[in-house]
């Protein structure tokens, strides 16, 4: 008989469609008058849905936090459970720190959650090692190992791991590293590392940031081949990363590194969107295209920092409007790439192969899995 | 009992070569002189080439005879076997005839020899004393090597450097056969040093190596150039290997519905099926089908212009109509590295644009799954470049099991691939990247590039 306690972090992921880099702090504030709506708990549905035959057949116990730090979602999804903390209205660190503490004091087997990195990051500080952690991915940031690919996926390593068929291995927790962010420099910083239970293609690798002379010589013949191909007068929605700043600084455009900006002709037409400004602008008709790169060695091109680009933005655009770029480098850490932009029919529009720039006049073909 | 081999006795060797100019409905377009706008004239070419090859470069004769001294020497290895691979038919299940010519059986393990001793043996006719030529995979200085040094003639090679660090052991057998092997673009040439000046890191070209070795030959008076693929005479020489398989097919009782071969340059493969073609040409075979193979990651047939164009980056070629991705496109490093040609042959190119041949692209690594089927069936691990070939052939025995058609499908097996293991461990390793050549962004980018004049 299995235990394992399951919390969710009710405001994770609320700052991406609205253009946040995440809802710690003042986030949160600033997302909800932005219109951010809450999507952990629905993302933790998919997969505590997909729980109910291994609870049954496995004899799992699921120990939980009050409300909408996890019973609510259980008891939607009719799965037996026991809230052993109770959380508060208003949900804090605090909270998440406290239910940690208590699960292990509980001896559970496994930590399940759904958020970003910031609660990926105070799970950590509490268990450490003691106990293996697998991420539901709800966050705006979801840099570190410890995120499957998708919901549905973390239910199937945690059946893995219950019949004790997945291995567990040391996963990074990783976030921005804040200081540098400011400066509007990409750098990551490993607070430790975990243990999670692992199945290939189920989790999702740490964002590396290359570094390196050849790294930057082929960002440069990328930003080169697409400052020529950019001039033929679309609009160009620019999504996050040092591949599409080296672009923009191809093009002379100040670019922002981990959001999303507007370019059309060589000018910059709008900085830091969110999905309203992109709507608004896509009203305005004309070509428009998307052009953007896989989350480092994770290889997502949709769902992970850059959920500005909702799906509503995708499907105007158009699936085949999507240009991928990606240094050599990069994709040979990324055996896959993976879309996740919330809408399973339009992941699977993507179809199996995609074409991604990776040199001065030169693609690669990469498998496509979507994360459905 | 299903023959495998139809074997011919070396008193049944070709005694000539066959001109595909010939029985071409409409000329070739000549080549140009970059310098003069005007076709160029056998004086244009004498710097670099013996005169008995530029006179066969633009003959229009139907039959050249090959030189007894060539014949013989043709002997070592020649006729090569035509193969009827039952046991691949039997692994598809397919009620397709598949044939190959087995060319990997020349000492230098490909089809290339077939030219390079005839050109050597012109070049020693008239006094040379040298030849410097480029390599892509190593294939075509593998044979020129081997070639020169039957008629003691000095060989300097100047091979790709993406292929020199991953067939290493292709410099090796160049240097038994006495050649000198460079990596190229060396600090040796004008044009090498240009290169390294704007990209010191660069994986080289096959484009780059041709202009170091034209280079080298115009600025020696002892030395001449000689070229694997592309040009005319080239693919004449190659020829012995589509006339000999006209006549084991006939051994067989059988003739193609469909020929494939792999195309960097073009000569291998025209060398196969041009002896074909001409009965295309001719009207006698008129739905013949004759498809060119060629690497995604260097489309040049599929997805290039066809133009006029250097042969070389440095422009140091006359200028040739074909096929072509730019002259200054550098292919990246995928392991058929004898396909990484911005060009094709102008013949070749005349043919497919005409509609006589066509041409189909693969990427690396379902063309590696193609050679493990084959060296798991029929025993022979064949040259990456090869590969692209055989697996047009599965495809199209596997569109005959699904239709029941009882199609002959004939393929050239250009070489083997000995030293090519290690594209093979990469494989096994899922380290194979499957370039592709992006041509709607690169159309894109020229049509907004700024028009001047």
């Amino acid at each position: 008989m299995k235990k394992i306690g399951f919390l969710i972090n009710p405001i994770a992921g609320m700052g991406g469609a609205v253009g946040l880099k995440g809802t710690d702090g003042d986030a949160l504030g600033k997302a909800v008058e932005l219109g951010a709506k809450p999507m952990a708990t629905e993302r933790a549905k998919d997969t505590l849905s997909q729980l109910k035959g291994i609870s049954l057949s496995e004899g799992l116990t699921i120990l939980t936090c009050s409300g909408s730090m996890g019973e609510d979602a259980l008891r939607e999804v009719g799965l037996q459970y026991e809230a052993v903390y109770e959380a508060g209205n208003e949900t804090s660190v605090a909270d998440t720190k406290a239910a940690c503490e208590l699960f292990r004091e509980l001896a559970v087997d496994l930590i399940l959650f759904c958020s970003g990195d910031g609660t990926a990051r105070d799970i950590y500080r509490v268990v450490g090692k003691s106990a293996p952690v697998l991420g539901i991915p709800a966050g705006v940031k979801m840099y570190s190992s410890v995120f499957t690919v998708n919901p549905a996926a973390a239910a199937s390593v945690l059946e893995y791991f219950l019949r004790g068929e997945a291995m567990v291995r040391d996963a990074e927790i990783v976030d921005i590293d804040e200081d540098a962010y400011r400066q509007d420099i990409l750098d990551i910083k490993i607070f430790g590392y975990a243990s999670m239970p692992y199945r290939p293609t189920l989790v999702q690798g740490r964002k590396f940031v290359f570094h390196g002379e050849n790294e930057e010589r082929s960002k440069g013949n990328i930003a080169r081949f697409a400052s020529e191909f950019m001039r033929d007068e679309s609009m160009y929605i620019v999504g996050a990363g040092t591949t599409t700043k080296a672009v923009c600084d191809a093009l002379g455009v100040e670019k922002t590194l981990l959001g999303v900006d507007v370019v059309q002709n060589g000018k910059l037409i709008k900085r830091d969107v969110n999905e309203r400004d992109l709507l608004g602008l896509l009203g305005k008709g004309g070509r428009s295209k998307i052009i953007i790169s896989p989350i480092g060695a994770q290889g997502f091109i949709f769902g992970r920092g850059n959920q500005q680009i909702s799906p509503e933005v995708i499907r105007r655009v158009g699936v085949g409007n999507v240009i991928v770029i990606a240094t050599p480098y990069k994709l040979e850490e990324t055996p896959y790439l993976f879309v996740d932009t919330g809408d399973i029919s339009l992941d699977r529009a993507f179809g199996k192969y995609v074409s991604v720039v990776c040199g001065y006049r030169l693609a690669q073909r990469k498998e496509i899995q979507a994360a459905s | 009992m299903v023959q495998t081999k139809f074997v011919l006795d070396e008193n049944e060797l070709p005694k000539a070569w066959y001109n595909i100019q010939a029985d071409l409905p409409t000329p070739l377009d000549p080549p140009i002189n970059p310098a003069t706008k005007k076709p160029v004239t056998p004086d244009d070419l004498k710097v670099i080439f013996p005169m008995e090859l530029i006179k066969q470069e633009v003959s229009a004769e139907k039959y050249i005879d090959i030189p007894e001294e060539v014949l013989d020497i043709y002997r070592l290895w020649r006729p090569t076997p035509l193969y009827r691979a039952h046991r691949l038919e039997k692994y598809l299940k397919t009620p397709a005839k598949i044939y190959y010519k087995w060319e990997g059986v020349s000492p230098p393990g490909s089809h290339k020899p077939n030219t390079a001793v005839p050109q050597a043996y012109y070049n020693m006719r008239e006094g040379v004393k040298r030849i410097a030529t480029e390599t892509g995979a190593g294939q075509w200085g593998s044979a020129l090597s081997f070639g020169t040094k039957l008629f003691d003639l000095d060989c300097t090679v100047y091979m790709v450097r993406a292929s020199y660090e991953q067939k290493p052991y292709r410099k090796s057998i160049m240097q038994a056969w006495g050649a000198t092997c460079l990596s190229s673009p060396t600090d040796k040439t004008k044009s090498g040093r240009a290169v390294l000046e704007k990209d010191p890191n660069t994986t080289g070209s096959l484009g780059i190596a041709i202009s170091e070795a034209v280079e080298d030959a115009a600025t020696h008076d002892d030395t001449n150039y000689a070229l694997g693929s592309v040009l005319n005479h080239v693919l004449l020489h190659q020829t012995v290997v589509g006339l000999e398989s006209k006549k084991q097919f006939k051994l067989a009782e059988d003739y193609p519905d469909v020929i494939y071969g792999c195309v960097g340059g073009g000569s291998n493969f025209s060398g196969a099926c041009f002896p074909f073609v001409g009965d295309k040409l001719r009207g006698e075979k008129p739905d013949l089908r004759v498809v060119s193979c060629e690497p995604t990651a260097c489309p040049t047939l599929t997805k290039g212009l066809y133009t006029y164009d250097f042969g070389d980056v440095a422009g140091l070629t006359p200028l040739l109509k074909m096929f072509t991705l730019g002259h200054d496109f550098v292919p990246p490093p995928i392991h058929a590295g004898g396909l990484r040609y911005h060009g094709d042959a102008p013949l070749l190119c005349k043919l497919t644009h005409d509609g006589v041949m066509d041409a189909v692209a693969y990427h690396q690594n379902e063309v590696f799954e193609a050679a493990i089927i084959f060296a798991k069936t029929e025993g022979i691990v064949i040259a990456p470049e090869t590969a692209h070939c055989v697996k047009a052939t599965i495809d199209e025995a596997l569109k005959c099991k699904e239709t029941g058609k009882q199609e002959t499908i004939f393929f050239n097996n250009s070489g083997h691939g000995n030293f090519d293991l290690a594209a093979y461990d990469a494989y096994h390793d899922g380290k194979l990247v499957d370039y592709e050549y992006p041509v709607e962004l690169v159309k894109q980018s020229l049509a907004n590039l700024p028009k001047v004049g």
